[in-house]
């Protein structure tokens, strides 16, 4: 790695004073056109169901909440709004009171902990709500009343995936929104000497791990493990009837290896870490910091630079050390993603991390668990509320609240790789207060 | 002197139309921004000056194109990979290569990094900048 791809670098300051996480709230990720009973949900509902659990949760009451931030990757497309934070705004009681809107693309979930954070520790607001909506899957039908909804084909997916773009040159040079899918996983093999077999039995190691998590969240939108899926079909080996079944549709990833775009919101209320008690007898989730930063998509390898700078920045911050994070989180709308987040922030040895996801230990009774929901290719991919959804599945597993999803060991420190954007980086450290 | 406001983008396509492919150089540290910007990425210089460039360089890492990364625009101009490539010149950029196939590719792999240069390509109303791999040696 060349040290002057990360020539502009920023030293973090501490918070003016200590916020932690006090209640979450998420929906399930879901097509919600494809059942009856959710065909016609919209984004007050989805956005206010999870805003009202995460209220609910934190012992707090819309009166309480004195401010909102409100996050959503691609509002005019899949809502026809571009002020959607008003649009949502009277649905959980909160009419009149002060919100912005944010959207970061499949970054937004986790800068929505930055603003809300930063929002508290100034000093400005005390309690202050943080939620994302995303219909991913179910897009407007603009002429009529928001519950008329239409399939987000592939399409116009695709097309609309150009907007995350810069226009003055990356489009027109024709690599870089194409290249991103393969780019960790051929660096990596570069870097580290893998065959074109080993990663690919690495990455959909990652995705059974992945599913064999989501398989035990109520939550998860695919919960079918491809263990289950490969007996059914009559083989003994997982690995073998998935590179029969599931042709490579990049030069390195599978199906198995690619989001499940989605429907879903998530939700979150933060205090000062003072102030927690007065509303909540569960331990706070204390936001130690959070590193950032942004990488144009015409830039070499801007996953693994960006989360080396962010990550770089938040264990500066914090003094927190590798070897003490518990559990991880990551952004994986390329499952590969997995791999680049956990030896950029040291959670897994360099060069070597590849063998822990074919040995299983990533899976949620694994000792190196990550994305313990599952993950964008098996929780489902509702892009800017999926940030979110990390954010609450961290805080459900550092509470051991997780139910058949908790992991082995109750973890204390947590760390959150955010990504997404073309590309925006985050870097998350949470600690439960005790 | 300081920051002027002018039009880089329109001025660095309409060079290409001209057969000129072109960067902005850091007048205080040397450093070339290529495509080219208004401020300097290295020092933050505002004092940049416009340079030709003949971006020879070398190809770092590839990928070959796939079913989810073809696009129906970028038809003429297969076989393509997808490429980081440095210039001599300084900046590395994610580009489009030309000239490797199924056949040759593990010979490619094996020799990187590898020689490519710079070939401008005309699009639908406007030029831009892929690269070619050097002759390839057996």
């Amino acid at each position: 790695m060349d040290p002057k791809n990360n020539i502009n670098q920023t030293t973090l300051h501490p918070y003016s004073r200590s916020v932690s996480i006090i209640g979450v709230g998420c929906t399930p990720f879901m097509y919600t056109l494809d059942n009856p009973e959710t065909a016609g949900l919209t984004e007050g509902e989805l956005f206010g169901y999870a805003a009202l659990k995460a209220m609910e949760d934190a012992g707090v009451t819309p009166k309480d909440v004195e401010y909102y931030f409100h996050g959503q990757a691609s509002p005019f497309n899949g809502s026809n709004y571009i002020t959607p934070n008003l649009q949502v705004s009277e649905w959980f009681g909160m009419r009149g009171k002060g919100s912005i809107h944010h959207s970061e693309a499949c970054c937004t979930g986790y800068l929505a902990l930055e603003q809300a954070v930063n929002a508290v520790a100034s000093g400005k607001y005390n309690v202050v709500l943080s939620g994302c909506v995303e219909m991913g899957d179910a897009i407007a039908d603009i002429d009529k009343p928001a519950h008329f909804r239409k399939k987000f084909d592939d399409a116009l997916f695709q097309e609309s995936l150009k907007w995350i773009y810069d226009r003055a040159y990356t489009r027109a040079m024709m690599c870089g929104p194409n290249l991103h899918q393969d780019d960790g996983a051929a660096w990596y093999k570069q870097t580290y000497g893998l065959t074109d077999e080993e990663m690919d039995d690495t990455l959909l190691s990652m995705a059974c791990n992945s599913r064999r998590s989501a398989a035990k969240n109520p939550l998860a939108l695919a919960r079918k493990t491809y263990e289950e899926m490969a007996r059914e079909a009559g083989y003994e080996n997982t690995l073998e009837f998935m590179k029969e079944n599931f042709p490579k549709m990049t030069g390195n990833l599978r199906a198995p290896g690619l989001e499940l775009k989605c429907d879903g919101a998530a939700a979150f209320i933060v205090c000062p870490t003072e102030m927690a008690s007065q509303f909540t007898s569960k331990k706070p989730i204390e936001v130690l910091g959070i590193g950032n930063a942004t990488r144009e998509a015409n830039q070499p390898h801007v996953e693994l630079y960006g989360t080396l700078e962010a990550t770089r920045q938040v264990y500066e911050l914090t003094g927190v050390k590798p070897e003490e994070i518990d559990l991880l989180m990551t952004n994986d709308f390329f499952i590969t993603s997995q791999l680049i987040a956990a030896e950029c922030s040291g959670y897994l040895p360099k060069g070597e991390g590849w063998k822990y996801f074919i040995e299983g230990r990533t899976s949620y009774d694994g000792d190196k668990p990550i994305n313990t929901n599952g993950g964008r290719c098996s929780f489902g991919h509702a892009h800017a509320a999926s940030g979110v959804a990390d954010i609450y599945e961290a805080v459900l597993q550092m509470r051991g609240e997780a139910g058949e999803h908790q992991i082995n060991k109750l973890p204390k420190t947590t760390f959150i790789r955010g990504f997404g954007g073309a590309q925006n980086l985050a870097a998350i450290i949470l600690r439960t207060k005790e | 002197m300081g920051v002027k406001l002018e039009r880089i983008v329109k001025t660095y396509y309409d060079n290409l139309e001209q057969g000129k492919i072109t960067a902005r150089k850091c007048k205080d540290c040397g450093a070339i921004e290529w495509p080219p910007l208004l401020a300097c990425n290295t020092c933050g210089s505002t004092e940049m000056e416009w340079i030709e460039i003949e971006a020879k360089g070398k190809m770092l890492q590839f990928v070959m194109s796939s079913p989810i990364t073809r696009r129906p625009e970028m038809e003429d101009i297969k076989p393509y990979v997808l490429a980081v490539v440095q210039i001599d010149e300084g900046p590395a950029v994610n580009a489009m290569v030309r000239g490797i196939t199924r056949k040759n590719k593990k010979l490619i792999e094996s020799k990187l990094p590898y020689p490519v240069h710079a070939t401008i390509v005309p699009r639908d109303g406007y030029s831009t900048v892929i690269f070619d791999i050097d002759e390839v040696e057996e």
